[in-house]
């Protein structure tokens, strides 16, 4: 039997909640990796759509086809479907159907203070998961999030890679390291940015009722 | 699923540490007094702001951005650089910190740094990494604690609080004090200079008028004047006019004892000279022409802090 832990009631809860909401987010982070001359070139996405919809960042999939592994360890090829340099983004789709999509959370909910995580595969160490919170919100003139700027240790391989509220859901896409804060694109630009080029409204998020 | 599980210790905590964002942040302010990023500052009572004294690169023209976007001008209403603190004035109706009366601070403790390098607040998190006793700065300030944090240093974290989980400031945080770690100002410290600040403009201290550096001592000096210290501290300066003069302490004096206790760092020098020795007469020992010499002298106020250098802090 494993020693008891020395931490009180919430210590113990929390850290079975850690394990148990990295473990979750997990299941919809994938691996996108492509062999090239220099060695292999990697990055995480996440799983938007359980028929085969990845997001990552555009200077991710700067290719057009990359080996997706999932969080089974099957491994398929993906095809980049989309892409916006600008808004840093690209979709990629993988003929797969039933996979564990990301539930949907809300950015604008977010406030400086509220606790969040990243997962991604930082200089190819996978599933490295990441805590902090939110440091501020970069919004545009309506108001709307543009950036998540979350104090959260990120590295290379971390980019497209989920990063969640406490409670697993999706906030945002993590995209670079800005001044040492982890910044990352709302969950609603994401939203905008498969509807003008996926174009397919179905493909969006499971909208998660608690 | 299961991140549905309810009820969830890290959504509580997530939205204790928001709460506690909220509550602080009605409190910090944006101070406009360097070029590029705004530095950020606490209202600890009614009409006055502490932040920490480095961030203020100019004296006048100063403003702030109140917590509800509100942009006054506010005034200087002192400065202590040997704790890295300052006091601005300003005439708006903004609520008061929620400071810890009490020593709360424990290692391991969940903590906030707020800023405000910005019209928004910022939050970083992080633990209280160690804890030590009373401790002198560089300039010779007196720390009630030593509080160092394992928290990332963002843009306007000098001058910011540090926040408990329940939203009280456990003291004011700077880069300036540390080359190394992020450090807070405690509470109790931060109260005290902000008093002296707020009645007198300045925080009293002694001064004697000399500059000294530390120096090996010759091994046969040692044994033949049988000190028990390796270290003196040379003259390398006297102030004219100052009270080391008026004693007739010289260039090249290595000052070996103050007021009976043995000086061989600058820092020990300025812990003798806190603010109630102020008009104290002190035997000074030093070493001149190879022999010890005793040296009377009446420990005078500091009329005036240097400014501080202009460096790239946050």
């Amino acid at each position: 039997m494993a020693a008891r832990s020395r931490l009180g009631a919430t210590g113990d809860a929390l850290a079975v909640e850690m394990s148990s909401l990295a473990q979750f987010v997990r299941s919809f982070t994938v691996a996108l990796t492509a062999a090239s001359r220099r060695g292999t070139h990697a990055g995480t996405g996440v799983v938007w759509h359980p028929d085969g919809l990845i997001v990552t960042n555009a200077h991710v999939a700067t290719r057009d086809n990359y080996t997706v592994t999932l969080a089974t360890g099957d491994t398929l090829d993906g095809e980049v479907i989309a892409r916006d340099k600008e808004a840093d983004l690209a979709a990629l789709s993988i003929p797969v159907r039933g996979l564990r999509q990301a539930p949907a959370g809300d950015a604008a909910s977010l406030r400086p203070g509220s606790l969040v995580l990243a997962l991604g595969h930082p200089f190819g160490v996978a599933n490295a998961l990441a805590l902090g919170v939110v440091h501020h919100i970069v919004r545009d003139g309506a108001g709307d999030p543009r950036w998540i700027a979350a104090d959260v240790q990120l590295a290379p391989g971390n980019s497209g890679g989920p990063l969640v509220d406490a409670t697993g859901r999706l906030v945002g896409v993590n995209a670079m390291i800005v001044s040492g804060l982890g910044a990352a694109i709302p969950l609603e630009v994401v939203t905008k940015f498969l509807r003008t080029t996926v174009g397919r409204s179905a493909w969006s998020p499971e909208v998660w009722a608690a | 699923m299961p991140a549905a599980a309810s009820p969830s210790v890290l959504e509580s905590l997530s939205n204790d540490l928001t709460g506690a964002v909220e509550r602080v942040g009605a409190s910090v302010v944006a101070i406009h007094a360097r070029r590029r990023i705004p530095s950020s500052g606490v209202v600890w009572k009614n009409g006055i702001i502490v932040t920490a004294s480095h961030t203020l690169q100019r004296d006048d023209d100063i403003s702030v951005t109140l917590p509800n976007g509100d942009k006054v001008d506010a005034s200087i209403g002192g400065r202590d650089p040997s704790t890295d603190l300052a006091i601005l004035k300003f005439a708006a109706k903004v609520t008061a910190a929620n400071v810890d009366a009490g020593d709360s601070l424990r290692v391991g403790q969940l903590v906030l740094a707020l800023g405000r390098p910005g019209p928004s607040v910022t939050a970083a998190l992080g633990i209280v990494s160690a804890l030590g006793g009373e401790w002198r700065t560089w300039h010779g300030g007196r720390i009630d604690r030593f509080v160092r944090l394992d928290l990332a240093i963002y843009d306007g974290f000098s001058g910011g609080p540090l926040v408990d989980g329940s939203g009280r400031v456990l003291g004011i945080n700077t880069s300036a004090l540390s080359r190394s770690a992020a450090l807070t100002i405690p509470a109790s410290t931060v109260s005290r200079v902000a008093d002296q600040l707020i009645a007198t403009g300045h925080v009293r201290r002694g001064y004697i008028g000399v500059a000294a550096q530390p120096v090996q001592l010759p091994d046969e000096l040692v044994r033949s004047l049988s000190l028990s210290q390796e270290l003196g501290l040379l003259v390398i300066g006297v102030d004219t006019g100052g009270p080391a003069q008026k004693a007739g302490l010289l260039l090249g004096d290595v000052l070996i004892t103050f007021d009976g206790q043995p000086v061989s760092d600058p820092a020990e020098l300025l812990a003798a000279m806190s603010a109630d020795r102020v008009g104290a007469d002190v035997d000074v020992g030093v070493i001149r022409a190879a022999r010890r010499e005793k040296v009377r002298v009446t420990i005078g106020e500091r009329q005036s802090e240097r400014r501080e250098t202009r460096r790239g802090r946050k």
